[in-house]
């Protein structure tokens, strides 16, 4: 019985390569990494096996942390190999077509969207920046220290008020902290020719107790980077609360949403 | 990976089993409290509790609280551990 | 066009380690962004809906039996300096 393949969609780019300059490059299946070319555009793709991820197979491995982070992190390679080359538009993970031909047909049927989303990423790179408020545990804590030494003749009260003080110490905190990263989010946008809100991280996943109060990726021109830089470390400064966390330089992954004007689709936040 | 082999598994599973309830009732209890906790505050701000009733609730509050402390490290559970994710809604009880 | 365009600007952004690329803002990005092609595609993973949700449903009954099948998953600084040896 034949071995049922697939192809595996890494990125979008026009930039041809030649063999040697994929030699070497590996995908999620192990496989040799190649393009398929049609209309001026190249899609970046791997030959995969159905056994092992085509959509049951792949359903599964997607549902267990250690094999997601396998083939997510072996995506990423292969997209920001395309995206050190040349602009590239990444594909969302697992998405596998039948064959070269309809991955060629595809790049006919979508090609004026594809080629505008490449020239909205062109000399351009995503930025990710996090913070997290740091102290509002402190401040309950601080608040709580505070009150310690009221009076031992009505515990009782002592301990409500002390309560009292904590709860707003705490609430204090995370006012100032979704302000302050309010100000991150518009300073940074204000620099970028795109922004982005994801979801905050779930803590289980980040190992971090701290609240995340912004998760933001930003489209920031390469010539701006160094500023863009600057201005992180400049709001770290000025907002003490917060721990910020710049990660970067990404492909646009957040930024590469594409749409059609036969669908009319909006774009995505 | 380390997974603990069939026999393990059991006995890691039923500890875990006894732990994983004791963290949701300590979790709907802290839940409570806490809902108490800001309902006496609200009604000291109200100014319609005399001091004794006061110090009662506060007395109260307080053992119950130390109380939870104790049943929390019986079963060797973090504060961190008494929570429970509502998925898109967040976690059940904030953060602190 | 440059080459580039999607390289590492100018090298004094400190804050960026070369450290490994943290797990979660890899996720944050590879599931719920990028293009989207589907129709008589075998398999796409678009509605990722689904995954969020095997993998919150997943955490989610972590957290309430307190049963850890794997260790927690460290944070980004950690994940720098530990392979995979679980």
């Amino acid at each position: 019985m034949a071995e049922e393949l697939g192809v595996w969609a890494y990125a979008i780019t026009t930039f041809r390569s030649e063999p040697k300059d994929v030699a070497g490059v590996t995908g999620v299946d192990h496989e040799p990494v190649r393009t398929v070319e049609m209309a001026g555009l190249v899609a970046v793709v791997g030959t995969v096996h159905l056994d092992e991820f085509g959509e049951e197979p792949l359903r599964r491995k997607l549902d267990d942390l250690d094999s997601l982070e396998a083939i997510a992190r072996a995506h990423h390679e292969v997209v920001a190999f395309a995206a050190r080359r040349a602009p590239a538009v990444p594909m969302r993970l697992a998405t596998v077509y039948r064959d070269d031909a309809r991955v060629a047909a595809v790049l006919a049927e979508r090609h004026d969207d594809l080629l505008l989303a490449l020239k909205q990423i062109a000399g351009r790179t995503e930025w990710g920046v996090k913070a997290y408020a740091a102290n509002a545990a402190n401040a309950t804590a601080a608040a709580g220290q505070a009150e310690a030494d009221a009076s031992s003749t009505r515990p009782g009260t002592a301990y409500l008020l002390r309560r009292r003080t904590q709860l707003s110490a705490g609430e204090n905190a995370r006012h100032e902290a979704a302000e302050s990263a309010r100000d991150v989010h518009e300073t940074l946008s204000g620099l970028a020719v795109a922004a982005r809100l994801h979801a905050p991280q779930d803590p289980q996943l980040t190992g971090e107790a701290g609240w995340m109060v912004l998760n933001g990726a930003y489209l920031v021109e390469d010539a701006a980077a160094e500023r863009f830089a600057a201005k992180v470390r400049a709001l770290r400064d000025r907002h003490t609360a917060l721990r910020l966390e710049l990660t970067g330089p990404w492909p646009a992954y957040s930024f590469s949403a594409i749409f059609s004007a036969i669908e009319d689709k909006e774009p995505s936040a | 990976m380390g997974r603990p082999s069939p026999q393990q598994r059991i006995e890691v599973d039923r500890d875990s089993a006894e732990r994983g309830l004791a963290a949701l009732v300590l979790t709907i209890i802290e839940l409570l409290r806490q809902l108490m906790e800001r309902q006496a505050l609200r009604r000291i701000d109200q100014g319609d509790l005399t001091d004794e009733q006061i110090e009662r609730i506060g007395t109260t509050l307080m053992a119950l609280e130390e109380r939870m402390d104790e049943l929390r490290k019986h079963f060797g559970l973090t504060p961190e551990d008494l929570n429970i994710d509502l998925g898109p809604l967040g976690p059940l009880l904030p953060r602190e | 066009m440059t080459a580039t365009s999607a390289a590492h600007p100018s090298g004094s952004t400190g804050e960026v380690a070369p450290q490994r690329l943290a797990l979660v803002d890899l996720l944050d990005r590879v599931l719920a962004t990028g293009v989207v092609v589907s129709g008589e595609v075998i398999l796409s993973i678009a509605d990722v809906d689904l995954v969020h949700v095997s993998l919150q449903a997943l955490i989610s009954s972590v957290r309430v039996d307190g049963d850890r099948p794997w260790p927690a998953v460290a944070g980004p600084t950690q994940s720098a300096h530990q392979p995979e040896e679980r």
